[in-house]
């Protein structure tokens, strides 16, 4: 097996709610483009593409095939990979995948999202939908979309009885909801590339309707319009490529009971369990060869659609003990000066072109790594190791990735 | 639509799908319209899920064997609804609605229901509650109309 890098990242110019300027092929080109002039790369010097975005959301079964032109893929190999909200890191993966094998050197990996254009809710309901016996199997009554399933909110609604699983479990308060919320807003106001980019306090955050009980709707997270691109190569091209490479050394992806959020599945009763992401995490950490991921790793991206996610899947990816994530953030540990920095981008929290979710934190993991931050979300010191998190599926699929500034050691059998 | 027409296309389009619920939810549906809540057991770790399903995935067999558990539970997780959607729009509720996660009596899983009966700060862990059934029963998940607090 090969060392693969990521040797750039290209964004959309902006991550915002309706982007009725472009069109979607327009709108995914923007973001190749900006891949190219990261760079200095042109189409011909990509093997071969790697494609994501949600399923259904904007009623498209092929846009990686329409859009080929657009993405400068015309007579190279192109995949597209669906697993939800960790379609992102999925769509990465497949690339570190394709170079890791020796099958090919340099791969784009192309994830977008245009939430206007489509409906959110009717895109999930799409996923659960043709999941129907997976509802019917939770027992929740459909209604024509006004059942039990949808009383609370849809996707609200089921992450709330996560919210109370985690405050349960950890002794936080809803307080410290509200304040991780405040603190990754108030980030995504530094990051250009974030879609709510806005200076926010607690009592903003408080002064929010509640959805369903914990969570407010300022615990939600947006609906954007974006795309971004990440190009990977293997070691011997990044060194001639690349001045900054940013070293995938951990994967880890993994699956539990495919049911209506990993909330009422048939033996896991605690929704907050997410066992997938200690799978996954422990995976991920053991490749790179972190030996304790408290004191490796230096700097964290969550995929939190909802506010009290961070401070969850802190604990279960193992940067820290069971009920201690809060207390980190109470001792300002979680920021961007602090000891262990939780989305100095602002997070899925605040910015949610979903196709792009789970890919925009190791896009960020490998900007800080490679120095190439624009904006004022720059973490200010060294960053050797970094853990990036993607959260999807049936609310029961996470993958882990662990970025490093340097490569990293294969194992004695070559893998 | 406020949009011009220029600018953008719409696609209105209406095709509803028909998903068979298979053997499994046929039964447990049919036992909703006699008041009777159904699980079904596994022939390797006993444990009894609800609503039933043909493979208990982490011991890998087909379950068989059919239970009648509740009508009565336990609150094992709870949520205060304050929006539903309908048909992907969201509606805000007058009354906020009492979701919970419940373990009947006889089950090892969980089933979410709808509470009605009692105020909401008293909806904590551990509220005991019993299943009403819609009469007459109409063929649906919906016989299994909410529950109530125990007497």
């Amino acid at each position: 097996m090969r060392n693969v890098g990521i040797i750039g990242v290209g964004y959309t110019p902006v991550f915002v709610s309706k982007r009725k300027d472009v069109n979607i092929a327009e709108l995914i080109s923007e973001a190749v483009d900006a891949g190219f002039r990261e760079t200095n790369l042109k189409p011909e010097d990509i093997d071969a593409f790697t494609f994501g975005n949600m399923q259904t959301f904007e009623g498209l079964n092929m846009p990686h095939l329409w859009a080929s032109d657009h993405i400068r893929a015309l007579d190279k190999p192109i995949i597209r990979i669906s697993t939800g909200g960790t379609t992102g890191m999925s769509t990465l993966q497949a690339a570190y995948y394709y170079v890791a094998s020796g099958m090919y050197d340099v791969v784009m990996a192309v994830t977008w999202e245009k939430h206007s254009e489509g409906d959110a809710q009717v895109g999930l309901s799409g996923i659960i939908i043709p999941e129907v016996i997976a509802m019917v199997q939770s027992g929740m009554d459909l209604a024509g979309g006004r059942g039990v399933g949808a009383m609370g909110g849809g996707s609200t609604g089921t992450a709330a009885y996560q919210a109370m699983s985690y405050l349960h479990h950890s002794g936080a308060d809803p307080e410290h909801i509200d304040k991780m919320a405040a603190m990754e807003r108030s980030n995504a106001a530094k990051n250009p590339y974030a879609h709510l980019r806005k200076e926010t306090t607690v009592e903003d955050i408080q002064a929010t309707p509640f959805i369903a009980w914990p969570l407010r709707y300022g615990h939600t997270c947006p609906t954007t319009d974006g795309a971004t691109v990440c190009i990977v190569a293997s070691e011997e091209k990044a060194a001639k490529l690349a001045d900054q490479v940013a070293w995938i050394t951990g994967l880890g992806a993994c699956a539990s009971d495919p049911c209506t959020g990993n909330l009422i599945e048939g033996q896991i009763t605690d929704p907050a369990e997410q066992e997938p992401c200690c799978i996954a995490s422990a995976k991920a950490l053991e490749m790179a060869g972190i030996e304790d991921p408290k004191k490796e790793i230096d700097m964290c991206e969550m995929y939190d659609g909802f506010a009290h996610q961070s401070l969850m899947w802190l604990e279960k990816t193992g940067l820290c003990e069971v009920g201690e994530a809060h207390k980190l953030l109470d001792a300002g540990e979680l920021e961007i000066e602090g000891r262990i920095p939780t989305n100095a981008s602002g997070g899925v929290f605040s910015t949610n072109a979903i196709g792009t979710s789970a890919m925009n934190r190791p896009a960020e993991c490998a900007l800080q790594i490679m120095d190439r931050v624009e904006g004022g979300h720059k973490i200010p010191k060294k960053i050797k190791n970094a853990l990036a998190h993607g959260w999807g599926g049936m609310f029961q699929y996470v993958t882990v990735m662990i970025l490093s500034d340097t490569p990293r050691k294969l194992y004695p059998d070559g893998r | 639509m406020s949009e011009s027409v220029v600018t953008n296309v719409v696609v209105p389009m209406n095709f509803p799908y028909n998903y068979r619920v298979g053997q499994y939810i046929e039964t447990y549906i049919r036992g909703l319209g006699e008041g009777k809540i159904l699980g079904i057991k596994c022939p390797s770790c006993g444990k009894v899920m609800v609503p039933p399903r043909k493979i208990c995935g982490v011991c890998d067999r087909v379950m068989e064997e059919w239970v009648e558990v509740g009508p009565e539970g336990t609150v094992e997780n709870y949520t205060v609804g304050h929006v539903r959607l309908n048909l992907g729009e969201v509606e805000r509720l007058d009354t906020p609605v009492l979701l919970a996660l419940i373990k009947l009596d006889g089950a090892d899983s969980l089933l979410a229901g709808e509470v009605r009966g009692i105020e909401p700060e008293k909806l904590g862990d551990g509220l005991r509650v019993r299943a009403v059934f819609k009469d007459p029963a109409g063929d649906s998940l919906s016989d299994l109309e909410y529950f109530e607090p125990e007497k």
